[in-house]
């Protein structure tokens, strides 16, 4: 068991009806705390986002390369909804791995697609109790993609292990024309997989074993 | 998560389109179907809003109120009151509404000169 740093950052809206907001632009289901995918007309990954609900307001916890693209994307959808967002990527550290001991006051814990996820507050000045490359074995054991590695922006959340973030029946958001039919007639061009090393085109690269993007069609 | 400042940290600056004033147009057809639907009463507007959503990222929301706290810019077409949201406006500018009788995806329905691709259901723009 233990926890990494994330490189995140965390966004706070507040407003009215932001869950629905954030459903009608995003893969999954957002009815409470989840993980998200926002994807744009071609369905490519602008962000894959943890959907945290605070109160009457929600945090998005997203990849810190990301976050102008993201907040881009959202500000303008925002039009004349009564939505704002804030940036607390400074007050917050993000940690990502497997549930390691109490964490500390104030920590928010979230359960995601890619683990346990603690946001503590900056002041805590926390430190992670795995390192980066045992973080990445876990995730080559478990078929975990990530950002930076396997989810990219060039990439849709089909080809690279997110498949279970991609609704089949919530309707439309931005990208789901494409994504259901890639889905309906089974082209999904890339599958997530754990092959041994030396392996070609790895995303991530462990001490034996690598994750690539494997092409099948 | 510390949220406990949350109202001290700063607030993104959010993209705001320019808001320009909106020209539209209504089919012979649209008007009568409004005309059946208000019959003399001028007393409430159609309003022609954009929400986001959609496969495209937009989604066209027609809907017939009295009055609305949104700022609006209000038209007078065929004799009818038109509110457009002044912050839809880069988006509507020069629309036709149109009315499309058939049994499926029949109903109002909105030619716009500003939409790069539009959904299959014709909802849905961007």
């Amino acid at each position: 068991m233990g926890m990494v740093r994330h490189d995140a950052y965390t966004l706070l809206l507040q407003g009215e009806n932001i869950l629905e907001f954030i459903n009608g632009l995003s893969t999954n289901l957002v009815s409470g705390p989840c993980t998200t995918v926002f994807t744009n007309r071609a369905a490519q990954i602008v962000d894959v986002c943890e959907v945290i609900p605070i109160g009457p307001n929600v945090a998005l916890v997203g990849f810190g390369p990301q976050k102008d693209q993201l907040v881009n994307h959202l500000s303008e959808r925002i039009l004349d909804q009564p939505i704002t967002i804030s940036d607390l990527s400074n007050l917050n550290e993000v940690f990502i791995g497997l549930e390691d001991g109490q964490p500390p006051t104030g920590t928010t814990v979230h359960q995601s697609l890619f683990g346990t996820m603690y946001i503590i507050p900056s002041k805590h000045e926390w430190q992670p109790t795995w390192t980066v490359e045992e973080w990445t074995e876990h995730r080559i054991a478990n078929l975990v993609p990530f950002h930076g590695h396997e989810i990219r922006a060039n990439v849709h959340p089909l080809a690279c292990g997110l498949g279970e973030l991609v609704h089949p029946q919530k309707g439309c958001y931005v990208g789901q024309e494409v994504l259901t039919r890639m889905r309906s007639r089974g082209k999904l061009g890339h599958r997530l997989a754990r092959l041994e090393n030396p392996a070609e085109k790895a995303t991530t690269v462990g001490a034996t074993h690598s994750l690539v993007l494997e092409r099948i069609q | 998560m510390d949220c406990g400042t949350c109202d001290s940290a700063p607030t993104l600056q959010v993209h705001a389109p320019e808001v320009v004033d909106v020209s539209l147009t209504m089919t012979e057809k649209a008007t009568s179907m409004l005309e059946d639907a208000f019959g003399d009463d001028r007393s409430h507007a159609l309003l022609v809003g954009v929400l986001s959503g959609g496969c495209s990222g937009y989604m066209y929301d027609l809907q017939i109120v009295e009055s609305t706290e949104t700022p609006c810019q209000e038209l007078n077409i065929n004799g009818f009151r038109v509110l457009v949201p002044s912050a839809s406006s880069h988006l509507l500018d020069g629309i036709e509404i149109d009315y499309v009788d058939r049994l499926m995806g029949g109903g109002f329905k909105i030619n716009n000169p500003n939409a790069s691709s539009s959904c299959g259901c014709g909802e849905s723009f961007s």
